[in-house]
């Protein structure tokens, strides 16, 4: 175990370091990261729609308004995020965030068809701005705001001959990098029409993201993804926030496409969704360390430190933050825990689908906090469904009997105060 | 007034921490000391107005990028001391804080 953590520290480690500071999964991790309260709108929105107003007939009047957020909101993500990923990619080259965000937004519809199948000239399918266009908002983003920035770095000159005014050729200057910018993008489209194909969005779409959230529907996919979290949380590493610009990439559209299902009273199609894990299997945090704060209240007599911990870290696990118990009992490097750690969450996540798969669960269409204490985050996530809250909580009771034994053999151990998380400096 | 920031991935357990630093500071009768915490998202819009920077353990991969960015402006950028930050111990993570002030002062 000590050779295999050791092996780990030296490759595992620095990889990890790099892909959570890799420029732009950090510029697509913040983005997500700002619209994620709309987002949050927008699902309580449809939430209240299908269960409060459904349960009390007076509150219909409130349908439409609902209705009309989540138009707003978590239907258009595509377009929100376009934006606000040009926003951040640009504050990380310390460039104007604002221009970048809306030469992006620019590019963005730029690509898209104008005159979509059936409808004739004139219109934006809102699947264009919903997350089916994902993919193609988060690359057309990213080179857009690359080449706009690039551009500006330059720092273009142009050199007006004789007596005008040395601001009007700075201000025709600052003009070039969007003008650019938008211009390689309609060359891009035209370029595509020209060739026989029907938009960018739609390459895109069957290309890529399709396969990439058919993979992702998968159980192992999942089972893995919480793995790989929990994994680079035993180095001390914020797995969760490492991984989000792919979890979110992959499960937000299985998110949104079982919200849109719900909104227009058909059934959800997608059994694994971005809130699945967080109501599932982050229980009090990734690892379910919920689960090892109850087992260590239950079993361990020996030692009060272990004890005090446990104790520390419970009001915040209650609301799935974990830190406490990583770094304070240590869970980081610790070879007893490793075990358990890592496979909890891959565990959890296979019962927990196969509970909505025979329609034990319902199956998940609401983004909620992910702070949500578990149980009630199940049934929010769920609209609704007390099967969901239960399944929540018999893995809550599986992740605690998964750690007794090993809090047990933790309990016989001599306590350690030291703790050497892997440096990154 | 001196501005401290903690940041991690949403700003929540670092927030845990700063009510510990809080009372670690009202106990030593510091009066002019400022204390939040942040996402890390959130983190840009607050370099210029900063004292000092301090990351979560969780998020030390940031480090070497951040310290690239922040070469030219004025704030000290650190990591918190994992032990310290599982055990939520205000009193040393504001130590740390006051120490590399004292530091860059020099």
């Amino acid at each position: 175990m000590e050779a295999f953590i050791g092996w780990m520290e030296k490759h595992f480690v620095p990889v990890a370091a790099k892909i959570g500071s890799q420029r732009h999964l950090v510029a697509i991790r913040d983005g997500f990261a700002a619209i994620m309260p709309l987002i949050i709108a927008g699902s309580l929105a449809v939430l209240i729609n299908n269960t409060v107003c459904v349960w009390i007939p007076a509150l219909k009047f409130l349908t439409p308004v609902n209705g009309a957020i989540w138009w707003g909101t978590f239907a258009v993500m595509t377009l929100l995020i376009v934006f606000s990923i040009g926003y951040n990619l640009a504050k990380s080259y310390d460039e104007d965030g604002l221009a970048a965000g809306l030469v992006a937004v620019a590019s963005f519809i730029i690509t898209l068809p104008q005159a979509p199948e059936g409808v004739g000239w004139g219109f934006i399918k809102i699947n264009y701005l919903d997350a089916t266009a994902l993919f193609t908002g988060l690359v057309v983003a990213l080179v857009a705001t690359e080449i706009f920035v690039k551009l500006i770095k330059a720092r273009l000159v142009i050199n007006i001959p004789g007596d005008v005014p040395p601001a009007v050729g700075r201000a025709f200057a600052a003009l070039i990098p969007g003008i650019i910018t938008v211009f390689v993008f309609g060359i891009l489209t035209a370029l595509i029409t020209a060739m026989g194909g029907t938009s960018l969005y739609d390459i895109i779409l069957k290309t890529i993201q399709t396969p990439l959230q058919n993979m992702g529907q998968g159980v192992w996919s999942a089972m893995l993804a919480t793995f790989l979290i929990t994994l680079f949380w035993f180095f001390g590493l914020h797995g969760a926030n490492l991984l989000d610009p792919v979890m979110n990439a992959i499960y937000l559209p299985a998110l949104q496409a079982n919200t849109a299902a719900v909104q227009s009273g058909a059934v959800p199609p997608n059994l694994i969704t971005r809130v699945f894990f967080d109501t599932y299997s982050h229980l009090g945090g990734s690892g379910a360390t919920l689960g090892l704060i109850i087992a260590i209240l239950l079993v361990a007599r020996r030692r009060q430190d272990l004890r005090n911990i446990a104790r520390l870290a419970l009001p915040a696990g209650i609301f799935q933050i974990n830190e406490p118990v990583i770094f304070g009992l240590p869970i980081v490097l610790n070879p007893i825990l490793f075990i358990p750690f890592v496979i909890v969450e891959p565990i959890l996540t296979l019962i927990s689908y196969v509970a909505t798969a025979v329609g034990l669960a319902s199956t998940t269409y609401v983004a909620i906090p992910w702070t949500s204490p578990v149980g009630i985050g199940a049934f929010l996530a769920t609209g609704g469904s007390i099967g969901a809250a239960i399944v929540a909580l018999i893995n809550l009771a599986i992740a605690t009997i998964i750690y007794i034994p090993f809090v047990i053999l933790l309990d016989r151990q001599k306590s350690k105060n030291d703790l050497d998380t892997p440096d990154l400096k | 007034m001196k501005r401290i920031m903690l940041v991690c991935s949403s700003g929540s357990s670092t927030s845990l921490l700063v009510k510990r630093m809080q009372e670690a500071a009202r106990k030593k009768g510091l009066a002019d000391v400022e204390i939040f915490s942040t996402s890390q998202a959130d983190a840009k819009n607050h370099y210029d107005s900063m004292d000092v920077l301090l990351l979560g353990p969780q998020v030390r991969y940031l480090y070497n990028e951040l310290k690239k960015t922040l070469a030219s402006k004025k704030l000290v950028l650190d990591i918190i001391n994992s032990r310290d930050y599982g055990m939520m111990n205000g009193e040393a993570v504001l130590e740390q804080a006051l120490k590399l002030m004292q530091q860059e002062n020099k």
